[in-house]
């Protein structure tokens, strides 16, 4: 299971010699300060270093061009994100090397299914994110502003060693919304390349065509929340918009990254049958039928309190759907036990991998194939 | 437009009869009256050296725009008529600006003493701001003690859970929610990039968690929807604007080129006709420097007329009444 690293391991990283960093004053006027590896940050002053993608407008303005949101930001203020700020015309991020969250997560718990079965992930977090989802797990991380979170500075090289540290292959950063911490993300991502981890993304796709063309190339992998396949959830229930979402699945698939999607089934709000038809659909006339689809129990939470858990039945008929429309990889998620957690070979039926919650209990490929038919099974298996 | 009216006339409004009709479901204070729709009391008061003002001052002028703001005879009847002693007032201060441009303490300080008079119980005045940190920045010195008026942020002391208001979903400072019983928003009068105009209402932005949610479509109609909210509608009781300086252009931030000397403090029991009083001023700058109104500029603040129909005040500019105090 999941494995917080807490305080003790920060001030061992400390103990060690991992140094007094300072963080780049450039740019950013007179507050920056020099923060210690392991040091923790709340409520005071905040790091900054400025931001990339972004453009210097009229008056002091500066226009974000990171995501879709595409903030108009004055002076002083914050993008819709909270964690992007303008400070006399200089866009900078309040989040670059602040983890408010890390934990040591077995990689299905991400979820990713057909990347490095059964290792951990040295999972992290900044605050923030670029949309309002109400039902979002995460909020007490996700939809508040960094100062309002308790964090710890972390620059990239030190998360890279808490990952040797718990024996993660792997990096995520996953939790809240890396969009929002791009840099953090591009910066640990090399990191990891050089160290020889895998660095992966638990994303929502709400990002901009460059900016993501940037970091994918130090991508090993990245999952993507489709929260829904119409516009108008996306507009009513997070405060965003389908369509950028879709060329962000479109752009990433066309790279040489490992692409996985997580579509949340919410009772009345996205579960018809009609709606996963027309995203199955879509997701193998444009996509591949080779890319995994994860259909996710709602628990009722944050702002969307009101309806009930989704019932398993309709995770089931999901399923049915999709398969039926020609997807080879479906999986049912957060209903531990049920065979729809397990890796089955699209040739001949049989069990690959054998999953209950984020355990592998059994992982029967060989060499990334199916050793009763020998069918190559895609993914990141070593 | 708007139009001033005398102290006299006002009193001949009988407590703001004439046009409480038009405020259907604004909440009444404890003692059910002072409450004067539309109705803007002002006094001059002017920015000496560096832009502070006399104490002195700041005291008589405050006096009478509290009188003339509740129709009270008195600042303390004013008070009186507001408040109880019972109540826990939180007097929420606008500190974004810095020391440039957020309300004076010397002028805080006078709203302070008033209340005292009128029977608060100055442990029981809470200043407050979202971080004691723009509090200091601001000039003010933090109290979580003692015997006299506290002053401190809300410094992530958050609700654990979000409350719904129309548009808005967020987790409101525990201040609010919990501790004061009575509030008081003590604004600046300054532009806003986005909502058009930042003075009492948009000051309430500061109480929740997740104020950068809300900024799309000039902040409408979400500035009215926090206000809405039994939080803040169920327990606001009056709006003061330190408009000794203003700001015409280039807010929310301190823009010394787009500051003026207005000259002026203001209060209202009604929290859309302060906004009203506020857009108005900074419009009439912003045509004497000849920059475009800011309707021309593309941001006027829509969110005044949403709360008027919210029932949170009176939206007409046609019946903001400015009594020069
Ligand atoms: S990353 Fe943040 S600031 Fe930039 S456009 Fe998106 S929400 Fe706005």
């Amino acid at each position: 299971m999941s494995q917080p690293v807490d305080r003790r391991g920060f001030a061992r990283l400390v103990a060690a010699g991992a140094a007094s960093a300072i963080l780049p004053a450039a740019g950013v006027g007179a507050r920056s300060r020099v923060l210690r590896v392991g040091e923790p940050v709340e409520g005071g002053e905040l790091p900054a270093r400025e931001a990339s993608w972004y453009r210097r407008l009229e008056e002091g303005r500066v226009e974000c061009e990171l995501c879709p949101q595409g903030c108009t930001v004055a002076d002083a203020e914050r993008g819709t994100c909270g964690v992007r700020e303008n400070r006399g015309g200089t866009y900078v991020t309040l989040v670059h090397s602040l983890a408010c969250s890390v934990h040591a997560d077995p990689v299905e718990k991400k979820p990713f299914f057909h990347v490095r079965p059964g290792e951990l992930a040295l999972s992290w977090a900044a605050a923030g994110c670029n949309v309002e989802c109400k039902f979002c797990q995460n909020w007490e991380i996700s939809q508040f502003r960094p100062e309002q979170v308790r964090a710890t500075y972390l620059p990239p090289e030190a998360l890279v060693d808490l990952a040797r540290r718990a024996g993660a292959r792997l990096t995520a950063a996953t939790y809240s919304e890396p969009v929002v911490f791009w840099e953090y993300v591009r910066d640990t991502a090399r990191a990891a390349r050089a160290a020889g981890l895998l660095p992966t993304v638990v994303s929502n796709g709400y990002i901009r065509e460059q900016p993501l063309k940037e970091v994918l190339p130090l991508l090993g992998a990245v999952k993507v929340d489709l929260k829904s396949f119409r516009d108008e959830f996306y507009r009513d229930q997070i405060r965003g918009r389908l369509e950028p979402v879709l060329k962000a699945l479109e752009v990433i698939r066309a790279a040489e990254v490992w692409l996985e999607i997580v579509v949340l089934l919410i009772p009345t709000l996205n579960d018809s049958e009609a709606e996963v038809r027309d995203l199955a659909r879509w997701v193998k006339t444009t996509l591949g039928r080779e890319v995994p689809v994860h259909f996710t129990r709602f628990h009722p939470t944050y702002r969307l309190t009101g309806l009930p858990p989704t019932p398993v039945a309709t995770l089931e008929r999901a399923w049915r759907v999709a398969r039926a429309e020609g997807l080879e990889y479906v999986y049912l998620g957060n209903v531990p036990g049920h065979p729809g957690e397990s890796t089955t070979c699209p040739g001949c039926g049989e069990v690959l991998i054998r999953r209950v919650g984020f355990q592998v209990l059994a992982n029967r490929l060989v060499d990334g194939a199916c050793p009763g038919c020998g069918r190559a099974i895609p993914g990141v298996w070593r | 437009m708007s139009r001033r009216l005398t102290r006299r006339e006002l009193a001949a409004l009988a407590g703001g009869a004439a046009v409480a009709g038009a405020v259907g479901g604004t909440p009444s204070p404890a003692g059910g009256s002072g409450r004067r729709p539309g109705v803007v009391g002002v006094a001059a008061l002017a920015p000496g050296e560096g832009g502070r003002v006399d104490g002195a001052a700041a005291d008589r002028a405050m006096a009478a725009v509290l009188a003339a703001a509740t129709g009270a005879p008195s600042a303390a009847e004013a008070v009186r008529l507001l408040l109880s002693p019972s109540d826990v007032v939180g007097v929420k201060l606008n500190c974004l600006g810095g020391r440039n441009l957020s309300p004076r303490p010397e002028v805080v300080d006078a709203l302070v003493r008033r209340l005292v008079e009128g029977g608060v119980r100055p442990g029981s005045i809470i200043l407050f701001e979202r971080s004691s940190r723009e509090l200091e920045r601001a000039g003010f010195t933090i109290r979580r003690d003692g015997d006299g008026p506290r002053c401190y942020g809300i410094d992530n002391d958050w609700d654990r859970t979000p409350s719904e208001s129309g548009a808005i979903g967020s987790c409101f400072a525990r201040l609010v929610s919990e501790s004061c019983t009575a509030l008081i928003s003590f604004g600046v009068v300054k532009d806003h990039d986005l909502a058009g105009v930042s003075a009492g209402l948009k000051n309430w932005y500061g109480v929740i968690h997740n104020p950068n949610k809300y900024h799309d479509n000039h902040c409408d109609p979400y500035v009215a929807d926090v206000v809405r909210h039994p939080f803040i509608a169920g327990k606001l009781r009056l709006t003061v604007l330190d408009g000794v300086t203003a700001q015409c252009h280039g807010g929310p931030a301190y823009r010394p080129d787009a500051v003026f000397a207005l000259g002026r403090l203001a209060a209202s029991t009604d929290p859309v006709a302060a906004d009203l009083w506020a857009w108005r001023v900074i419009d009439a700058e912003r045509v004497r420097r000849g920059l475009p109104t800011l309707e021309g500029a593309g941001r006027p603040p829509a969110f005044i007329a949403t709360a008027a129909g919210r029932g949170l005040g009176v939206g007409d500019p046609g019946r903001l009444a400015e009594v020069e105090a």
